[in-house]
């Protein structure tokens, strides 16, 4: 495993809050997913936010991990946003054609959170 | 109550042509007739060796725990083995040996050991049968014999084989059953709790029972469940995703709940697109969401 332990999950109202602050590579990577949906499931959570100011290199490993677990909780009935990417990270995400399709993304942990209970506001609303 | 032979269809017809086939004839049975009286000399030390065979193997041993069962079954072996003697084969002999068979497989004991303990028998007649007759005689009775017990076999192996589908049927029928239990959740609200592993023809018929029932009750939402289904690949994904568009024909929609988090992971992975239904963790959340689409929600009680 990893020097640093697992990669903390807050919960935050009905969502979980999650900062990658280390590189998420082969076992890491898994484990994190792992670990989110398994909170997904014990908390019954409606909403994700992945948090990554921490990332100064995002290759498009790491982009298909944090897009596919977007997805994955989503079939779990949460919505993610991913937050803080780097404006370096985002051009070269671009540069290399990957759009993070599936995903929502925002400028930071703020603007995350307040879209997923904006959201989940409209959605009650609505009903 | 039917006798095993006319649950079988063993009619006098099937008497005929099976006699036939083992080509035993009526001078097979006058033989065998005459050889009785050599029979019953020998019955009590053949009956006496074949159960030192059987006791003496693990495999056969355990069928006779005790004292008791054991004389049982020697004094059943003794009608048995006369009956061989009796010089008839017909239909009332025929479900005496179907019974047998069956009882045979009542006690669990399988065909591979009946067949063995009966090697013995004829190698305990052939002795017998060449020690005591005349050179031509003993070989052409141990023919007769040969064909009659072969003539048993058969039956015994009818009566497993009718056993066995019996249960197996019952089973079946029980498991059909149990696979698809629709419940209604409220108006116009159906769920599916799906448990067990999927196949193509439980998922066909999956399909087909919840249509019937979606229509019945002119449910507009159905709610499948699969937190009881270990295993979702592409196969199961796709029979899911063919109910729903053939819910969508009938005017219902589908919600699938009970997605665990190790299903999230494999339903991406193999880059399965269920995106056509509302897919949820909690079937608490499933149902939430289909009074929402009824425009109903659950609230507190005001107090």
């Amino acid at each position: 495993m990893n020097a640093h332990g697992p990669i903390p999950i807050l919960r935050v109202g009905s969502n979980l809050l999650t900062t990658v602050h280390i590189d998420l590579h082969d076992t890491v990577a898994e484990a994190f997913q792992q670990d989110v949906l398994l909170a997904i499931e014990r908390t019954g959570a409606t909403g994700l936010v992945i948090d990554i100011t921490g990332l100064e290199e995002v290759d498009t490993y790491v982009a298909r991990i944090l897009a596919d677990t977007g997805r994955m909780a989503k079939l779990m009935g949460a919505q993610t946003v991913v937050v803080g990417m780097r404006p370096e990270v985002a051009a070269t995400l671009i540069r290399m054609g990957y759009m993070m399709e599936g995903v929502e993304t925002a400028l930071d942990v703020d603007e995350g959170l307040t879209l997923l209970i904006e959201r989940q506001a409209k959605k009650r609303r609505s009903t | 109550m039917r006798t095993l032979r006319t649950r079988l269809g063993f009619d006098q017809r099937e008497l005929q042509s099976r006699r036939a086939f083992f080509d035993i004839q009526d001078e097979d049975l006058a033989r065998l007739a005459e050889l009785r009286e050599l029979a019953l000399k020998h019955m009590d030390d053949i009956n006496e060796e074949f159960y030192t065979h059987l006791l003496s193997h693990p495999e056969t041993k355990r069928f006779f725990p005790d004292d008791a069962t054991i004389r049982r079954v020697k004094r059943l072996q003794r009608e048995y083995f006369l009956g061989l003697f009796e010089g008839r084969c017909d239909l009332e002999y025929v479900e005496n040996r179907l019974r047998v068979g069956a009882a045979h497989e009542q006690i669990g004991m399988s065909p591979r050991w009946y067949i063995g303990a009966y090697r013995k028998y004829l190698s305990q007649l052939l002795d017998r049968f060449t020690n005591e007759l005349p050179v031509g005689e003993g070989r052409i009775g141990y023919d007769s014999v040969l064909k009659l017990i072969m003539f048993d076999m058969s039956l015994a192996i009818d009566a497993y084989i009718a056993a066995n589908l019996e249960t197996l049927g019952r089973h079946q029928a029980a498991i059909r059953e149990l696979s698809t239990p629709v419940i209604k959740v409220q108006d116009r609200i159906l769920l599916l709790p799906l448990i067990g592993a999927i196949d193509s023809q439980r998922a066909q018929q999956v399909m087909e029972t919840v249509l019937l029932r979606v229509i019945e009750e002119k449910a507009k939402v159905m709610i499948i469940d699969i937190a009881g289904v270990p295993v979702v690949d592409t196969k199961v994904a796709d029979h899911l995703m063919k109910t729903t568009a053939a819910m969508r024909l009938v005017g219902a929609q589908t919600i699938l709940t009970g997605i665990s988090a190790q299903v999230a992971r494999t339903i991406i992975q193999l880059g399965v697109d269920i995106s056509a239904m509302p897919t949820l963790a909690r079937l608490q959340d499933g149902i939430e969401l289909a009074l929402s689409m009824l425009g109903q929600q659950i609230t507190k009680a005001s107090t």
